[in-house]
């Protein structure tokens, strides 16, 4: 096999871990694995959420390496698992490289869940939550609607290609806006509730949770940049509440709940 | 209905919603059906300790032991399933992420409440960090202990480091 080829094949799965919200270390390591698998000499990787760089010797002695930048991240676990499997399998040589070549370029073309599956699990979510934060059932009826508009919304910011930031912010004052409309038209929803239990569809979770796990796998910068991350998300979705909210009191000063 | 059953269907309430919009967040995230349903089962173990915590304690201090929680859980489960463990980590600690604290600091903001508005952002900030903390603790339990115990089942892993030397 071609060194390139190999040194391609390693490159691109390691930046879809990435793009699909697998750990840094993951990604590194199942790039790494894969080389090592192939007889690649010496791989190295380092790899942030932003982007990646891959090295290796092959069996003539040249040095290989390739750097792979990530722009748009995005969340598919199930396509994080079949990675780690993929590298797993090629590693202890249970699957061979063609093998491993086709079924990348299955989970690459890996359909996702369709619009409509997302807007309703963004519906019943956020029905979910808001019960779960003390919401009453009025509550998690209008939840229900917002959630399924939100996720309509974010579908719609992601095919736009509005950079996470925005789309957070955006998402977070739709959400406000959505619930003080419905207590405005006489519903009489709690509203902090409900914004509530809409906004955790959008909480950097994930962001947290890979965080910390790449700062103990030893990686800090990548550590410190998925904290950036999830921090800037929660900063956008509660500016985006706040900015709703300011402006609601200021144009309906009467009206303010 | 007694009242004791009355409080007993109360307790199982919280951990119920967890799930359920954990299963819905996990669709979210591309899981498919058994790895989300495993998943909200680790938000409803979260939520069942975070509950059993005495109210006295801080709520850091409540989301702290969900977290590892549903950090070993999602370590488990993990190993049985031939997964990565963040697949049930990530939608597992949704519920716990402080989203209402995150909302009610901005709420204290606009209102002008400038100090209620930052004693609430601590504590969103302090739970935050108490949940990665959490995970943190949980991932290290695995390491030290569970791994050891569980050697052999499940998972096995040629390491990588090994590897790129004995090549070299």
């Amino acid at each position: 096999m071609e060194s390139e080829e190999l040194l391609l094949f390693a490159a691109d799965a390691a930046r879809m871990m990435l793009e699909n919200g697998g750990e840094t270390y993951r990604a590194e390591e199942i790039a790494m694995r894969i080389i090592a698998s192939q007889g690649g000499m010496e791989p190295e990787c380092f790899a942030t959420n932003t982007g990646l760089m891959l090295s290796f010797a092959g069996e003539d002695g040249k040095v290989h390496s390739v750097v792979r930048r990530i722009k748009h991240r995005q969340m598919n676990l199930e396509k994080v698992s079949r990675l780690a499997k993929m590298a797993q399998a090629l590693a202890t040589d249970t699957m061979s490289f063609d093998e491993a070549s086709s079924e990348m370029d299955a989970i690459e073309r890996m359909r996702e869940h369709t619009l409509s599956a997302k807007v309703g699990a963004g519906a019943l979510g956020a029905a979910f939550f808001t019960l779960l934060f003390g919401g009453r059932l009025l509550d998690a009826g209008a939840a229900v609607a917002i959630g399924a508009i939100l996720e309509l919304a974010l579908a719609a910011f992601q095919r736009w290609r509005l950079p996470d930031f925005l789309a957070s912010l955006a998402g977070g004052a739709l959400a406000t806006l959505a619930s003080l409309a419905v207590h405005y038209c006489g519903l009489p929803i709690n509203t902090d509730v409900t914004v509530i239990g809409v906004i955790m569809l959008m909480v950097p979770g994930v962001a947290i949770t890979n965080a910390i796990r790449d700062i103990i796998a030893g990686d800090l910068l990548a550590g410190l940049a998925r904290g950036t991350d999830a921090f800037l998300t929660a900063a956008a979705i509660s500016s985006g509440a706040g900015g709703v909210m300011a402006l609601w009191r200021f144009l309906l000063p009467g009206v303010a709940r | 209905m007694s009242t004791a059953m009355l409080t007993f269907f109360g307790l199982l309430k919280g951990p119920l919603y967890a799930a359920l919009g954990t299963l819905a967040i996990s669709v979210l995230f591309g899981l498919c059906s058994a790895d989300a349903l495993l998943a909200s089962c680790g938000a409803a173990l979260g939520w069942t300790v975070r509950q059993a915590i005495p109210s006295g304690a801080s709520i850091a201090f409540s989301s702290f032991a969900a977290a590892v929680a549903t950090g070993l859980y999602s370590e488990l489960v993990a190993r049985f399933r031939h997964r990565p463990a963040t697949v049930y980590m990530v939608s597992g600690i949704v519920p716990l992420v402080p989203g209402g604290g995150m909302y009610y600091t901005m709420l204290a903001s606009v209102e002008g409440k400038t100090s209620q508005s930052l004693e609430i952002g601590m504590t969103a900030i302090m739970t935050a960090f108490a949940v990665a903390t959490g995970l943190a603790v949980a991932n290290t339990i695995d390491k030290l202990v569970l791994r050891p115990l569980f050697e052999g089942i499940g998972r096995r892993s040629p390491k990588v480091d090994g590897d790129r030397h004995n090549h070299a």
